[in-house]
């Protein structure tokens, strides 16, 4: 279970397939996104692939007929009909077609229709349609996926090719089960059983014939857990993210001063990076002092190059120069990375932020905590983004608190011109009437029993002040994993394949409204710990963009629960 | 173990290009129905073919190893059993699922960790069914028009006149007088717009709807060549602007021209690149074998010498600095600056001098001569610790037995050099004095090593390192086993030969 590997074998079949000679790929916006998560260029080099066009923009009119042409599109609408009139005027001498994934069959006939000179060497779905982050992590891509809390069309068809997708590229035909009382959830499960049985042969993998339990497809709600994704993030990638913000795998830090002209943008992939491969989960203090490590190392190695006295000598620095120089590049790149980060760090106070930040969502003392937001939050060294997630996680934490002084707090942000409406719209987001549930559906209560463990759960056993959060999500999948009763929070949709009473062997969790890297991570952990679980959501947040997220959803939503925050709604006092 | 029955059913059965199932006797290849019965046949039927069975295995395992690689890009479930046991677990016998076969259950060990193609699903034949009864349609037209093409051109008269009649001999005209609009544009005809013909259906449109072919086309769509056609014939062709067509009757021509030109389209650039392709494919094994030379001389086997490795090092290189000019060559080709071409061009070579730099110039240096020795000479200490030790049991047997003490220092001597050596002196330098032991000069034996030995030198010369290694190999075997004969023969009761 390698989503990585998985949209590899996808492409490097694509390439092998239309068989030796020079190549063009022809993409469109977001299968360009996914093969560059996979492949770097010098690799679709390597497989003879020699141009990149997109379907949608900027075609030129040349007609090379001596190329090959792979042809890897996502099956909407729009792309049949562009690559429609490619095939009745080809540029190319054949066309090897795939789509990422199910492609109805009148699209076929139509496309059949217009290959007039018989260019089409090959038409096949090979679901590579989503975008692999990590091994074990996948997003879509989809910023915004709710409107008035409910599922954007667009966002929720998006969702189910992606979660389809996943499930075949990994052979897996799974029980699905959904959050309780989540309509998004919900409506997301049934659309994409609905898929696998209107496949049925695709998903015909005869996964449990010898007995194991089959695998579980978890569809979960953003909207039980807004601790995670407003806390500051220690690990590399989980920082990276939460102060420079990752796209596709790349890092944009051409606003920063002092950057090096090089290192504007920056691919932090794993798969091609061994350094960060091995410590996108190490944080912040031991990726300091590998680096050093990994420089003094370097120094050395340069010291020595730099005695190059001998032809010989002078030849093997030559021999050895593609290393030398990658092992340079990596270095450097990484460097410049952790610079920016510890520049941030600084700048922003963010250990004493942070530092409060988890106390609040691990430990209940509400007045002492209250003191020292107020404290916090009126400095003027504090940015007010960060202010603003040290009330809105205080809302969270103390909403239905006998002295809850959110609107107190709000005060404070509106006086130094804070955005104050993220804090009601995240209470109507994810405040506690949603994560309770209502008269008919009692088992909420359990579940909000479960989250208050969760953040009361002390200091115990844990080493770093900045690090003693642990995601819901790992919890959840915990009692996935001792094959605890799941059926009332979590109940199945296909319940005829339900084992009795067996944990499931691979898990597959979703999680709509987005993932954080701190949960990628919690994941990553059960994984070394023997289990198999890929995570995956509509897309990947930090705070800001969660943030985000939420004032989107919440846009144009009567506020029911936030009464006494009526006067910090507005958006009008920015 | 060789002998098993049932290891050597399985590997029959996948091998022989006739699959036979069942409990199979690898040797006559009977049907023995049960394991018991298979077992019992083996044991008194070849119980004495043990020598042959071994030769029949060494072929069926080359054979069962080749299949199986080959079905490991199948489906994990299906190819792991089929490929490697035995048809008896088809034949619907469970308790077949052979222990003792090792090989086939690594198979499936490797497949746990290794993640296959996820799934696809094809619809290709769907867009054949699609596809193919309207380009045959389009085909069997195409093919009309270009047999009238043909004859249409083959003698076309000059004169305007006869030309017409000729024209119109060929296709025949439809009869005008009642179509009063062109059916393409629907503009109605009079003495400004005139009724013309489709020189190839005979259809009527007006002359903006004609479509005109090219002489030159034309003439190559007839496969017929236009340098015979007489100099004065061509200018009045050219003042014809060629062939007036229908919008259909061209798109249709034009369609064939252009899947024609696709097909055989080969300019400068593709020869270019397939060269270097070729240069890449040639100079894959050659990397590998180096690494491999390489590693073994930092080992310090004796196989391969530091020339063989510096002599493969200069063809790689040269096959790179070919790559090279041939890349720079494409680039010298011309084409529009900006276009995708050039693109194209740069992309190839940017991709060639990739190659070159990481798999072709970043190969790991040569040790030099005096390291070599060095490390030899650390692997012959501690071949000849090990004899030694080796020995020094011996030499007790030795002595009870009264034999000198020379004899032992000459094998010690003797394995050293052995260790080193690949050269005949070698060979000579212990097989001479012991001629008298009872080994005479042409003893098959010798006289195969000295032949391997030419094998190798013309090898070596070849560039050929599979087969030297192959050969040094055997060499080794052999001249081990003349040494052990000799060792044998010279203290008949010594107990431990090296085995």
């Amino acid at each position: 279970m390698n989503l990585i590997s998985g949209i590899k074998l996808y492409i490097e079949k694509m390439c092998s397939e239309s068989g030796p000679g020079m190549k063009i790929i022809l993409l469109d916006k977001d299968t360009t996104s996914i093969i560059s998560m996979a492949f770097s260029q010098s690799d679709m080099l390597q497989r003879e692939v020699y141009l990149f066009e997109r379907i949608d923009s900027g075609r030129s009119n040349e007609r090379l007929k001596y190329l090959k042409c792979i042809v890897f599109i996502r099956p909407t609408k729009q792309n049949i009909q562009l690559l429609a009139n490619e095939l009745r005027n080809p540029k190319y001498s054949a066309y090897f077609i795939y789509f990422s994934n199910i492609i109805p069959r009148t699209d076929i006939k139509y496309l059949a229709e217009c290959d007039e000179s018989e260019s089409v060497r090959e038409v096949k779905e090979l679901y590579a349609d989503y975008l692999c982050v990590n091994p074990n992590l996948f997003s879509l891509n989809i910023s915004n996926c709710m409107t008035r809390l409910n599922w954007l069309p667009d966002a929720l068809t998006r969702s189910v090719q992606g979660i389809t997708s996943v499930l075949l590229s990994l052979k897996l035909n799974p029980v699905i089960r959904y959050r309780a009382g989540s309509q998004a959830s919900q409506l997301l499960a049934k659309l994409v059983y609905d898929q696998t049985t209107k496949e049925s042969t695709l998903f015909d993998f005869r996964s449990n014939a010898d007995g194991t339990a089959p695998p579980l497809l978890l569809i979960l709600d953003r909207r039980d857990d807004p601790v995670t994704p407003l806390l500051h993030q220690w690990t590399y990638q989980a920082m990276v993210h939460e102060l420079l913000t990752i796209r596709n795998n790349r890092v944009d830090l051409s606003e920063r001063a002092n950057v090096p002209k090089d290192f504007r943008e920056l691919v932090l992939s794993g798969d091609q990076d061994d350094f960060y491969g091995k410590n996108m989960y190490a944080n912040y203090g031991e990726i300091g002092s590998t680096i050093k490590q990994l420089m003094e190392e370097f120094q050395r190695k340069a010291h020595d190059q730099k005695k190059v006295e001998s032809i010989a000598d002078m030849k093997n620095f030559i021999e050895t120069y593609p290393q030398f120089k990658k092992m340079s590049g990596t270095v450097q790149k990484h460097l410049c990375v952790i610079g920016e980060l510890s520049t941030l760090t600084n700048k922003r106070n963010l250990f004493e932020v942070s530092e409060l930040e988890q106390e609040i969502a691990c430990k209940a003392e509400h007045s002492a905590q209250l003191q020292r937001i107020k404290k916090l939050i009126a400095d003027e060294r504090i940015s007010i983004d960060d202010a603003i997630k040290l009330v809105a996680l205080y809302a969270l934490r103390y909403e239905r608190h006998a002295n809850c002084d959110t609107s107190g707090l709000l005060q404070i942000i509106k006086t130094r011109g804070g955005r104050t409406q993220i804090v009601p719209s995240l209470i109507e987001y994810a405040g506690t009437h949603v994560r309770q549930g209502d008269l008919f559906n009692m088992v909420r209560i359990t579940d909000a029993v479960k989250l208050t463990r969760n953040l009361i759960k002390g200091l115990k056993g844990v080493e770093n002040v900045f690090t003693q959060h642990t995601p819901l999500l790992k919890e959840t999948l915990e009692d996935v994993f001792k094959g605890r009763e799941l059926d009332p929070i979590y109940p199945a949709i296909n319940s005829e394949l339900v084992p009795f009473r067996r944990p499931p062997q691979e898990v597959v969790v979703f999680i709509v409204g987005g993932v954080t890297y701190e949960e990628a991570l919690s994941v990553h952990q059960l994984n070394n710990a023997g289990y198999k679980v890929i995570l995956g959501g509509t897309t990947i947040h930090n705070s800001e963009s969660f943030i985000n997220e939420v004032l989107m959803a919440t846009d144009g939503v009567q506020f029911k629960h936030t009464k006494s925050m009526v006067r910090y709604c507005s958006s009008d006092n920015l | 173990m060789s002998t098993n029955p049932f290891d050597s059913d399985d590997d029959q059965d996948t091998t022989s290009c006739e699959i036979l199932e069942g409990f199979l006797c690898p040797i006559c290849r009977e049907d023995l129905k049960s394991i018991d019965f298979l077992t019992d046949h083996f044991s008194r039927a070849h119980a004495e073919e043990e020598d042959a069975l071994k030769s029949v295995f060494k072929d069926i395992f080359t054979k069962a190893k080749k299949k199986i690689l080959n079905n490991l890009n199948d489906d994990r479930g299906t190819s792991s059993y089929s490929g490697g046991s035995s048809s008896a677990t088809r034949g619907g016998n469970g308790e077949q699922r052979n222990p003792n076969n090792a090989r086939t259950r690594m198979n499936v060990y490797n497949f746990m960790g290794k993640q296959t193609v996820g799934a696809e699903c094809s619809h290709f034949e769907y867009f054949q069914s699609v596809r193919n009864p309207r380009l045959e349609r389009y085909a069997s037209e195409t093919n009309k028009l270009i047999i009238r093409l043909h004859r249409l051109l083959k003698d076309l008269p000059t004169d305007a006149m006869q030309r017409k009649q000729h024209e119109q001999q060929t296709v025949a005209w439809l009869d005008g007088s009642s179509v009063k609009l062109c059916p393409d544009c629907a503009k109605s005809f009079h003495i400004a717009r005139r009724q013309h013909h489709c020189r190839l259906c005979g259809g009527i449109m007006c002359n903006d709807c004609s479509k005109f072919l090219p002489l030159e086309n034309a003439m190559q769509l007839a496969s017929l060549s236009s340098t015979r056609s007489d100099p004065i014939q061509q200018v009045q062709h050219d003042q014809l602007g060629g062939v007036r067509l229908c919008h259909h009757c061209l798109w249709l021509l034009d369609t064939r021209q252009d899947m024609h030109e696709s097909r055989t389209c080969r300019p400068m650039l593709v020869q270019v690149y397939d060269q270097i392709r070729q240069l890449q494919k040639e100079v894959m094994p050659d990397l590998d074998m180096y690494m491999k030379i390489v590693n073994s001389l930092y080992e310090g086997d004796s196989i391969f010498t530091i020339a063989d490795a510096s002599a493969l090092r200069g063809k790689i290189g040269q096959t790179a600095e070919a790559i090279d000019v041939r890349s720079k060559r494409i680039m010298a080709i011309h084409s529009e600056p900006g276009s995708r071409e050039e693109a194209l061009k740069k992309a190839v070579r940017l991709c060639c001098i990739q190659t070159i730099k990481e798999r072709m110039l970043s190969l790991p240096p040569l040790p030099d001569e005096a390291q070599i020795r060095q490390i030899q000479e650390r692997k012959r200490m501690e071949t000849e610790q090990r004899i030694q030790t080796e020995q020094r049991m011996a030499m007790e047997a030795f002595e009870r037995y009264g034999l000198g003490n020379a004899a032992t220092t000459t094998a010690v001597i003797d394995s050293g050099s052995f260790a080193q050596g690949s050269d005949l002196q070698s060979l000579n330098n212990w097989s001479a004095p012991q001629t008298a032991a009872n080994v005479r000069v042409d003893d098959p034996l010798v006289e195969q090593i000295n032949i391997i030995k030419g094998y190798i030198k013309q090898a070596r010369q070849e560039m050929n390192f599979e087969v030297v290694e192959t050969l040094e190999i055997n060499l080794r075997e052999l001249q081990r086993e003349v040494y052990e004969r000799q060792r044998r023969s010279q203290n008949a009761l010594t107990p431990e030969a090296e085995a």
